[in-house]
């Protein structure tokens, strides 16, 4: 029993493998249409700046990110979850009720095979949903009125806003004392013109100490 | 050719549809498998049905819960571009956030007069870049996960690991609303009243909704789509 157990995860992971490379490379077609279709292409040096900032923003997620979820996934959970999004939010609840319902323990074969089962089935549910209201919207859109049409122009101040209160919430003081240095460091370099890109990663670094310090700090306290 | 015409065109949903069609594909090969395996471990068919049914219906009210932001995206890269990327790695906010630092990069926004196909070009290479990010991790770390988990666990502290990617997190969206916030013309600093109208607003909101109306959980999942909705009508209709 042991063995098929371990010929699964094998197979999971080569299966995982495959679709992911393949997941890289649809990546890049739509970039790569734009191109041959269009002839439009950043210049490289840009295309390697626009890396640099992604790298900087959300590289401690791509290798945390990954690893922390693993005990909560499994295997093909990692491989799903990576390559189709929303692990937090879908794919651990739907693996969690689908081992509930089918009345098997995470951690062990059977909960495994159930695991992967759950995970299609949410993968075939999201992409329904997905698809369905992208296609209405898009129809949508095009009637809305003016009014709305306008306000269009609001979207993301009115994005960052709500999403920064969402975050925050979490850590007043930490929200808090960011959002002050985001905006001195803004005014700063703005008025006198330097590079946004070093800006950008001035104000994710302060966010990273700022919780830094109020780590110590918490620690320290409990202690 | 404009920019319009371009982000929506057949070609574009052609392209955008592959990834779709290979995360669809990923599940239907695991599914295909899981269900081979759940007959040598003597798992009935009836528990496998009942285990894909139950994740079938918890994974609908999660799914719903992005919509409205999705509709923003399609206002700002378009239908096909929207579908590909919330059907893939990377939370509609997410996405936003690179869409906005990657096309920074030459110096546009999105949404504003002057955002060209180039600046799309800008969008789309950051998100390809972005998303490439966890797979390629995915890709090199997963064969041996167990692995780094213990690594990880012995040489940093949990605890902080969690503060640090919130505090990566709220330093990003501190430069996006700072960036969007303060703007300077002929080195003046110049605030626009309405995106600051926009962006106090839906903060506002979205502190009613996470505060007031705590014990509501579905509530809090649309909490994002409706506070945004709250700050962009505030916005127009006091300043247009």
């Amino acid at each position: 029993m042991i063995d098929k157990a371990m010929e699964f995860n094998a197979k999971a992971i080569k299966i995982g493998t495959i679709t992911m490379i393949a997941g890289v490379i649809a990546n890049f077609i739509p970039v790569t249409y734009l191109y041959v279709a269009y002839g439009i292409i950043p210049p490289i040096a840009d295309i390697l700046k626009v890396w640099t900032v992604a790298a900087i923003t959300f590289g401690v997620s791509w290798i945390i990110q990954p690893i922390t979820f693993f005990s909560l996934m499994g295997v093909s959970g990692t491989y799903i979850g990576w390559l189709a999004g929303s692990c937090a939010d879908i794919r651990c609840p739907a693996v969690a009720m689908a081992q509930k319902a089918a009345g098997v323990e995470p951690g062990t074969p059977e909960g495994d095979v159930i695991s992967t089962i759950g995970l299609a089935g949410s993968i075939f549910m999201s992409v329904s949903v997905i698809t369905f209201f992208i296609l209405v919207g898009m129809n949508f859109i095009e009637m809305l009125p003016p009014f709305i049409k306008i306000s269009f122009k609001y979207i993301l101040p009115a994005v960052f806003g709500a999403v920064y209160v969402q975050l925050a919430g979490k850590h007043l003081s930490v929200g808090a004392m960011t959002i002050i240095a985001g905006f001195a460091i803004a005014v700063i370099f703005k008025t006198m013109a330097l590079p946004a890109w070093i800006m950008n990663i001035l104000i994710i670094f302060s966010g990273m100490l700022i919780a830094r310090i109020k780590f110590v700090r918490d620690a320290k306290e409990k202690a | 050719m404009d920019l319009n015409s371009i982000a929506n065109s057949p070609g574009l949903w052609i392209a955008s549809s592959v990834m779709v069609i290979v995360v669809l594909l990923q599940s239907v090969i695991y599914l295909r498998e899981a269900l081979r395996q759940a007959k040598v471990l003597d798992i009935s068919r009836k528990r496998c049905i009942a285990g894909m049914r139950s994740a079938m219906i918890t994974a609908l009210g999660p799914s719903l819960s992005p919509i409205i932001v999705a509709f923003a995206l399609i206002a700002i890269v378009g239908a096909p571009t929207a579908w590909m990327r919330m059907n893939d790695i990377g939370a509609a906010r997410t996405e936003i956030a690179m869409i906005t630092l990657a096309t920074q990069v030459i110096g546009m926004t999105p949404q504003s007069p002057d955002f060209s196909i180039m600046g799309y070009s800008y969008a789309l290479w950051g998100m390809a870049l972005n998303n490439m990010g966890w797979m390629i991790v995915t890709l090199l770390l997963a064969p041996n996960m167990t692995k780094y988990v213990a690594k990880l666990n012995v040489k940093y502290d949990p605890a902080w690991i969690k503060y640090l990617l919130s505090g990566a997190t709220v330093g990003l969206f501190a430069f996006l609303l700072s960036n969007a916030l303060i703007q300077v013309k002929n080195n003046v600093l110049v605030l626009d009243p309405g995106t600051w109208c926009a962006a106090i607003t839906a903060a506002i909101s979205m502190l009613i909704i996470s505060k007031v109306f705590s014990k509501h959980q579905r509530l809090q999942e649309v909490a994002l789509g409706i506070s945004m909705l709250v700050g962009m009508f505030a916005a127009t209709a006091m300043f247009g």
